[in-house]
């Protein structure tokens, strides 16, 4: 099953358009910091990263619904590497990426893909569950596991390493 | 001496808050009606969804600006930007708008909670009202912020040139198609803050010429800029279908003569900027 989802990925090609439907970990800037200071002073990660997919995103939740969308991939591009050695399959945010980032994805192959910013009302109706996974205190800036049901995805840097942009 | 009280003052903002937040500007809306390149769909769907049930078009739901042209002779009953703060505490923790806000940026960037504090400019004005623009500016689009000290000798060309690498370069990381808000003369602070100015609709700039008639509007500039915009092939979302920026405004304030200042605000296609006007 897993092996399907990466591979699922990996054969994904640039433009292409995918409903995803399974799991992905929300996190951004200062979550993606303190994993990094957290392994560099050789303590365990809260979490597995292994066979993830990341969104990088910071939710708000309205009316029992988890109003979502992503952010600017630029600026988790510093972490990029660091999430790939852990075994990361898969990024998802918006905008364009730094070339070393675009050539990571396609070394590791790792695709970047894109879904729709401004749009965070209709990405709330894709959102079935979340939890809090680590660092609750940091609110929007936390880590969460969400479901999501034909959550709609653009492959923007392939595995291949072409690039939409 | 003319009065106005700070509840009506409150409860306008208020709703222009929620309202900012939910229901789409109308020429934004009309701008998609055409296009059917990548997330079509859900972008128009976003819009409805919003209007509908009062949810926000964004997460990020940004930092609140205040731009506010008080009459001098204008009383209100309680301090101004207690007011404001106080709207958008409550709006933003009453609709589950984000809270997006850190204190001590620097290093402990600890959540404030209730998206407070907010941003406030006030100017006085010779006319018995207050007029309250407001942005809900997102993260994303306030980080392509930025501003050039140019040399007074610099060449009209180049600065169309530097304004447009500007955009080029950025403008897919700002959820486009943006607007482009352009600030020069004045000083380093002024021409930031008359980007940001320029970044209101235009029937809201129009007024900016009575309530400071230094204010100057360089519309021949906007129009070259925009068709300098419209052959960049970035796109909706950055992915190259559509147009990358929806419309430009310079404004433009005296400088000094060893000074050329030139700022550059961006917003994100949402446009989510509105003015209240209380008489």
């Amino acid at each position: 099953m897993q092996e399907d989802l990466t591979n699922t990925f990996r054969q994904a090609r640039v433009g292409e358009k995918i409903e995803y439907t399974g799991s992905m970990l929300v996190m951004r800037d200062i979550a993606q910091k303190r994993l990094v200071e957290i392994d560099k002073s050789g303590m365990m990660l809260p979490l597995d990263l292994k066979d993830q997919v990341i969104f990088y995103a910071g939710p708000t939740f309205v009316k029992g619904h988890m109003v979502i969308g992503p952010t600017t991939s630029k600026r988790m591009d510093r972490f990029l590497e660091f999430i790939i050695s852990k075994g990361v399959i898969a990024t998802i945010g918006k905008g364009k990426r730094t070339q070393e980032a675009e050539l990571l994805c396609a070394k590791h192959k790792v695709p970047y893909l894109v879904t729709p910013s401004g749009c965070a009302a209709y990405l709330a109706s894709c959102v079935t569950r979340w939890e809090i996974v680590a660092f609750e205190e940091l609110g929007p800036e936390a880590i969460y596991r969400i479901e999501v049901v034909n959550f709609p995805l653009l492959v923007a840097v392939d595995a291949f390493g072409r690039s939409v942009f | 001496m003319k009065t106005i009280d700070s509840k009506i003052v409150y409860e306008r903002v208020c709703n222009a808050l929620l309202d900012v937040n939910t229901s789409i500007d109308p020429r934004v809306e009309k701008l998609f009606e055409n296009y059917d390149g990548p997330f079509a769909r859900e972008i128009k769907e976003n819009m409805n969804i919003a209007r509908t049930s009062k949810m926000p078009l964004c997460q990020d739901t940004g930092i609140v600006e205040f731009f506010v042209w008080k009459g001098y002779n204008v009383h209100l009953t309680s301090p101004l930007k207690d007011t404001l703060e106080q709207s958008v505490r409550e709006v933003y923790t009453g609709s589950g708008f984000r809270k997006g806000i850190v204190s001590d940026p620097l290093f402990e960037r600890k959540n404030t909670l209730d998206n407070t504090p907010v941003i406030v400019h006030i100017f006085e004005i010779d006319k018995p009202i207050i007029d309250i623009w407001m942005i809900a500016k997102g993260g994303g689009s306030e980080n392509l912020s930025t501003i050039f000290m140019l040399q007074p000798s610099e060449s009209y060309e180049n600065v169309l040139k530097i304004i447009v690498s500007h955009i080029e370069n950025n403008a897919a990381n700002a959820c486009p198609p943006i607007i482009v808000g352009v600030g020069i003369g004045g000083t380093s602070d002024k021409a930031i803050l008359l980007s940001k100015l320029a970044l209101f609709n235009p029937s809201t700039i129009e007024l900016l010429h009575r309530y400071d008639e230094k204010i100057g509007e360089y519309s021949q500039m906007a129009n070259e800029l925009q068709k300098c915009f419209s052959n960049l092939k970035i796109g909706v979302q950055g992915l190259g279908i559509g147009p990358t920026v929806q419309r430009t405004n310079v404004l433009n304030y005296p400088t000094h003569i060893a000074t050329l200042p030139l700022a550059i605000s961006v917003d994100c296609y949402l446009s989510r900027t509105l003015s209240v006007v209380i008489e």
